[in-house]
C-alpha cells in the first residue's frame, strides 16, 4: 500500500522543508471540511511538521513536538486523523474507507515521529485499485494490466517451461491439424473441375475421392491425438499448481490468509487452475491451428480470386460488430437470470436453515409467500431469456453466412462470365466458411486471454510470496522449558483495529496462567500469537529469552499443546483425529490420553470404539465429546506448554471436575495458559490475567486480585453472588 | 474481619445491580442539557450535573431514520451510553447543527442521485455517478454481493474499498439509468 504518493512538483515546491527534513509520507484524503469528495488534498508528513495541503496551498501546519499522540479513527464508510495537542484532541483531516487502513499506517507513523524515533512505517498490504490505470486489482500485488515484470506472456511461459516436450507435441499436432484442413479444399476444386466437368474418367475420380477420405479420416485423427494431448497436458499443469498452491498455503502466515476474503484462496485453488485447464482444452489446443489456418485461409483466397477475397473482407468488420453486440445483450440477460437464481437458492437456504425460527413464531405462510414471488419472477426472467434465446440464435447464424451469400452472388456472375471455374467457386466458399468460422472463434480470446492473465496472476501472486524464513537451517530447534514474555506487544487482526496493545508479562516455567476479561476482548488472540500463528506487529514474544521469529516453527510446534475454543475435527475416525498431534502414537498412549481427557468412556460406547467415523458427514458427537477428544489430542504429545482456550466450557460440572482432576497431574511442572469464563475453573492457576481494553488490566494470584478490588474482585462476585 | 469482607461483597453486588439498572435505564436528552463545540472539532455534553468529553454521536436508526433516535455515548472503549436524542429536530438550531457536524465526521454514505456510466469489464462494474457529496467514480466486484436491497426500490452498493453509495430510490431514477443498474437488481 502506498504511503508515499508521488506529488506534482508545484506541490512539493510549497512544502517548506528545513535543512535534514524530509517527506516521510504523503497521503490524499478524499472529504473536505464540508463532507463533501475532494480531489488533490494530501496530508504530508516530514520530519518534524504535518502538513495539509488543500486548495492548490498548504491550509494547516503542525509542528510534530507539540504532539501527543495520533490516531486513526475508523467510522462508518471512512474515518478521520486526530493528533493531541496538549490536552486536546483534534481532527485533522476526513478521509473516505479507501483510506482507512493507509491512515492506520499514518498514525503509527506519525506516532514513531512523535516518539522521536525516525523509522519509516511500511505496509504489505495490496492496493486494491490500480493507480496508474484505475482499474480493480484481483487481490493481487501488480495490476495485470498494468504490471510488466509480471506480464501475461511472461507468466505463461514460466508456468510452461516445465511442460516444454508436452507443448511441443501439441504444437507438432496443430500444424498436422492446420496442413490437413487446409489441403481437403484444393482435393475437393480438382474433384469438380478434373472429374465432374473436365470429364475426367471414374479411375481419376476414385483417386480424389480416396484422397478425400484419407484426409478427412486424417483430420479426425490427428484432431483426436491433439485434444488428447493437451488435456492431457492441462490436467499436468493444473495439478501440479493445485498442489503448489497448496503447499505454499500452509507455509504462508495465517494473517496473509486472513487478509484475504474467505472463500478466494479456495477459489485460486479448485477455480483458478481448473480455468487453466480448460484453456489448454478448449483454447491452446487450437490456438496456433487456427491462427495458421485462418492465415492461409486469407492467403488462398487472395490467390483465387483478390476481388472477390476483398469483397468477402470488407463484410468482416460488419459481422463481427453485429456479433459482438449481440453478445453483449446476451451476457446481460443471462447475468440477470443467474442473480435471480442466486437470489432464489440463497432465500431457501435462509429459510430452510432457519426453519426452527419460522415454525417457533408460525411463519411458514409469509415466508412461503415471499419465496413464491421470487421463484415467479425468476421464472419469467427465465422465460423471457429462452424467447429471446431462441429467436436470435439463429439471427448470429445468418449473420455469420453473410459472407458467404456476397461470395455466392459475385462469384456466381464470375463463373457465368467465365472469369472463373465452378471447381475454384467452390473451394473460394469452402475458404470463405472457415474464414468466419475463425473469427467467431477468434471473438471470443479477448475475454478468455483477460481471465487467464487474471487467473495466472492470482495464482502466481500466491506462489511467489516470499516466505519469511520459516524453518531455515538458521533458525534453533528449541527444547521448551516454557518461560514466556511479552514485551510490549501489539498486534491487530486489522491495520486500523489493533486488538492487543503493549502487552508486558513475564510467565515463569511451569506456571499456571489463567486469563479471563469479557467477550471479545482479545484472549483467544493472544494465544493465538503465543502459538506462533501471527506474527506480532510490534514489540516482541520471547520463549525461554529467544523471540519466537527465530524458533523452528516445527520444534516450537511439537511440543505444544492445544485445546482451542472452536473445536475441530478433521472428517475421519476418532483415533485419526487424536493422533493427528503424534502420528505414530501407540494405542496405549492413544488410550491414556484418552482416559485423562475423560473421553475413553463414551468412545467406548460407541458401536466402532476408536475406528467411529467423526467430522462432517459422520457421527454426530456432543459439542462435549468433541472438547473432549480435543483434549486427547493435546496432551498425547506430552507438551512442555499446554494451552486451553475454553476448554472445557462446554462441558457439565462433573466431567469438568474430572478432567480438571487429570489434567492437573498433566499440567504440573508446564507452563499453562488457560482461558476460562468459569472462574471455578481457574482455581489451580498460580496466576491470573485480566485483559480489558486491548491491555492487561490486572495480573496477579487469585488473592491479590480479590484483595486490590478490581475487575477481577467485581467478576468473582458477581459468580459467586 | 470476616463482617467487612461480607459488606466489601455486598458492594461489589450492589455495583452490579446498579450496572444492570444503568443499562436498561433509558436517558432522554433534551433541549435543557448543554452541548458545546471543543477546539478540536468535536462536542462536550454537560448532562445531569457532568460534563462528558468528546462525546461519540450515533445514529440508532441511520437508514430509516438518520436524524431520530441519535444515541450520545461515553468517548472510551465501553462507550456507555450516556443519553438518547429523540429527535435533533426539537433542539436549538445551534446545538443541531454542532451535532450534525458530528454526524457528518461519524457517517459517510453518500447518495447517488445520477448515474452517468456503468461498465462492466471482467467481473468488476465501474460507475461513474453524481452524489449528494459530488461527483464520483468506484468500483464493485459483480461476483460479491456488492448491493444490498434495503427495500424494493431502496439500496445500498458496497464497492471495493467498502464505501458505501445509497440509492434513496431507483424509481426515481431515469430509464436510462435504471437499465443500466439493472444488471445489479
Ligand atoms: N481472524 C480474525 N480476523 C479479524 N478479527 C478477529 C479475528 N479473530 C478475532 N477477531 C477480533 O478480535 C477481537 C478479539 O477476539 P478474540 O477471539 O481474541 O476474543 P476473546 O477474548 O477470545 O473472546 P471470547 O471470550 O468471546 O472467546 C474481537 O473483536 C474479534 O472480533
Ligand atoms: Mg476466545
Amino acid at each position: 500500500m502506498i504511503l508515499h504518493y508521488n506529488l506534482p512538483k508545484k506541490i512539493i515546491d510549497t512544502i517548506p522543508l528545513s535543512e535534514n527534513e524530509r517527506i516521510y509520507y504523503a497521503v490524499p484524503f478524499d472529504i473536505d471540511g464540508e463532507g463533501q469528495w475532494t480531489e488533490g488534498s494530501y496530508l504530508i508528513v516530514t520530519t518534524g511538521k504535518i502538513h495539509i495541503y488543500e486548495n492548490e496551498k498548504i491550509t494547516e501546519t503542525i509542528e510534530i513536538k507539540n504532539c501527543t499522540k495520533a490516531k486513526a479513527e475508523a467510522k462508518v464508510g471512512g474515518g478521520i486523523l486526530t493528533v493531541t495537542i496538549g490536552d486536546e484532541p483534534r481532527v485533522l483531516v476526513h478521509y473516505s474507507a479507501k483510506h482507512l487502513s493507509r491512515y492506520a499506517y499514518i498514525a503509527r507513523g506519525i506516532n514513531i515521529l512523535i516518539s522521536g524515533r525516525f523509522e519509516e512505517v511500511e505496509s504489505n498490504e495490496y492496493e486494491k485499485m490500480c493507480p496508474k490505470c484505475g482499474r480493480a486489482i484481483p487481490g493481487t500485488k501488480n495490476c495485470p494490466h498494468c504490471s510488466k515484470e509480471g506480464g501475461f506472456l511472461k507468466n505463461f511461459l514460466r508456468m510452461a517451461k516445465p511442460y516444454k516436450k508436452g507443448f511441443f507435441g501439441v504444437f507438432v499436432l496443430m500444424v498436422l491439424a492446420a496442413v490437413t484442413t487446409l489441403l481437403n479444399p484444393e482435393i475437393q476444386k480438382h474433384l469438380i473441375n478434373d472429374v465432374l466437368r473436365g470429364g475426367g474418367g471414374m479411375k481419376q475420380a476414385l483417386v480424389y475421392l480416396a484422397i478425400m477420405f484419407s484426409l478427412s479420416v486424417g483430420i479426425v485423427i490427428v484432431n483426436i491425438l491433439k485434444s488428447n494431448a493437451s488435456t492431457r497436458l492441462g490436467a499436468r499443469i493444473s495439478e501440479d499448481l493445485r498442489m503448489a498452491l497448496f503447499q505454499k498455503y500452509q507455509e504462508l502466515p495465517l494473517s496473509f490468509i486472513n487478509d484475504r476474503r474467505p472463500g478466494e484462496l479456495l477459489n485460486r485453488i479448485t477455480q483458478d487452475t481448473t480455468f487453466i485447464r480448460e484453456f489448454m482444452e478448449d483454447v491452446f489446443c487450437n490456438l496456433f491451428a487456427v491462427f495458421f489456418i485462418f492465415i492461409w485461409d486469407v492467403l488462398f483466397m487472395m490467390i483465387l480470386n483478390i476481388k472477390l477475397a476483398l469483397l468477402t473482407f470488407v463484410t468482416v468488420p460488419i459481422v463481427v460488430v453485429m456479433v459482438l453486440a449481440f453478445r453483449k445483450s446476451v451476457h446481460r440477460i443471462f447475468h440477470l437470470q443467474y442473480k435471480k437464481n442466486d437470489d432464489v437458492s440463497s432465500d431457501l437456504q435462509d429459510v430452510i436453515s432457519g426453519m426452527r425460527v419460522v415454525k417457533t413464531y408460525g411463519r411458514e405462510e409469509a415466508e412461503a409467500n415471499r419465496f413464491k414471488a421470487l421463484s415467479t419472477e425468476f421464472s419469467n426472467t427465465q422465460r423471457r431469456n429462452e424467447t429471446f434465446w431462441a429467436i436470435f440464435n439463429p439471427i448470429i447464424s445468418f449473420l455469420m453466412g453473410m459472407g458467404a451469400i456476397v461470395v455466392v452472388y459475385f462469384g456466381g456472375w464470375d463463373v457465368f462470365n467465365e472469369k472463373m471455374d465452378a471447381g475454384e467457386l467452390y473451394q473460394f466458399m469452402t475458404y470463405t466458411v472457415l474464414l468466419f468460422q475463425y473469427i467467431n472463434w477468434m471473438s471470443w480470446l479477448p475475454r478468455t486471454l483477460t481471465q487467464l492473465t487474471s487467473s495466472l496472476e492470482r495464482i502466481n501472486d500466491i506462489l511467489s510470496q516470499d516466505v519469511k524464513k520459516l524453518d531455515d537451517a538458521e533458525l534453533a530447534e528449541v527444547d521448551i522449558k516454557g518461560e514466556i514474555t511479552f514485551d510490549h506487544a501489539t498486534f491487530g487482526y486489522k491495520s486500523y483495529q489493533p486488538v492487543l496493545e503493549d502487552i508486558n508479562a513475564v510467565i515463569k516455567p511451569g506456571e499456571m496462567i489463567g486469563i479471563v476479561g469479557a467477550s471479545g476482548t482479545g484472549k483467544s488472540t493472544l494465544i493465538n500469537l503465543l502459538m506462533g500463528l501471527y506474527e506480532i506487529d510490534d514489540g516482541h514474544l520471547l520463549i525461554d529469552g529467544t523471540d519466537i521469529r527465530d524458533i523452528k516453527r516445527k520444534s516450537y510446534h511439537s511440543q505444544i499443546g492445544v485445546v482451542l475454543q472452536e473445536t475441530f475435527l478433521f472428517s475421519g475416525t476418532i483415533i485419526d483425529n487424536i493422533r493427528f498431534s503424534k502420528p505414530d502414537a501407540t494405542y496405549d498412549e492413544i488410550i491414556r490420553a484418552a482416559k485423562m481427557a475423560n473421553a475413553h468412556d463414551f468412545i467406548s460406547r460407541t458401536p466402532d470404539g476408536y475406528n467411529t467415523y467423526v467430522g462432517e458427514k459422520g457421527y454426530s458427537l456432543s459439542g462435549g465429546e468433541r472438547q473432549r477428544i480435543a483434549i486427547a489430542r493435546a496432551i498425547l504429545t506430552n507438551p512442555r506448554l499446554l494451552i486451553l482456550d475454553e476448554a472445557t466450557a462446554s462441558l457439565d460440572t462433573e466431567s469438568e471436575f474430572m478432567i480438571q482432576k487429570a489434567l492437573e497431574r498433566l499440567t504440573d511442572g508446564k507452563t499453562t495458559f488457560a482461558i476460562a469464563h468459569r472462574l471455578s475453573t481457574l482455581k489451580k492457576a498460580d496466576r491470573i490475567m485480566v485483559i480489558d481494553g486491548h491491555r492487561i488490566a490486572e495480573i496477579g494470584t487469585h488473592e491479590e486480585l480479590l484483595n486490590s478490588r478490581g475487575i477481577y474482585y467485581k467478576l468473582h462476585m458477581a459468580q459467586i453472588g | 474481619m470476616k463482617e467487612r469482607e461480607e459488606m466489601a461483597d455486598n458492594n461489589a453486588l450492589d455495583i452490579y445491580e446498579k450496572e444492570a439498572e444503568e443499562m436498561t435505564a433509558m436517558h432522554k436528552i433534551t433541549d435543557k442539557d448543554r452541548f458545546e463545540r471543543t477546539g478540536g472539532g468535536f462536542v462536550n455534553l454537560f448532562f445531569k450535573g457532568n460534563l462528558y468529553e468528546r462525546v461519540k454521536v450515533v445514529r440508532l436508526f441511520p437508514f430509516t431514520d438518520a436524524d431520530k433516535y441519535i444515541s450520545i455515548r461515553e468517548n472510551d472503549e465501553k462507550a456507555k451510553e450516556i443519553g438518547i436524542i429523540e429527535d435533533l429536530n426539537d433542539l436549538s438550531e445551534e446545538t443541531k447543527e454542532m451535532l450534525k457536524e458530528q454526524l457528518r465526521l461519524n457517517y459517510f454514505t453518500p447518495v447517488i442521485q445520477k448515474i452517468y456510466s456503468i461498465k462492466d469489464e471482467y467481473g468488476y462494474a465501474y460507475f461513474h455517478v453524481l452524489t449528494n457529496k459530488g461527483e464520483c467514480k468506484f468500483a464493485i466486484n459483480m461476483a460479491s454481493n456488492a448491493v444490498t436491497k434495503l427495500s424494493d426500490s431502496r439500496l445500498i452498493i458496497m464497492d471495493l474499498d467498502e464505501n458505501r453509495f445509497e440509492i434513496r430510490d431507483v424509481n426515481a431514477l431515469t430509464q436510462k439509468e435504471r437499465r443500466k443498474l439493472d444488471l445489479f437488481l
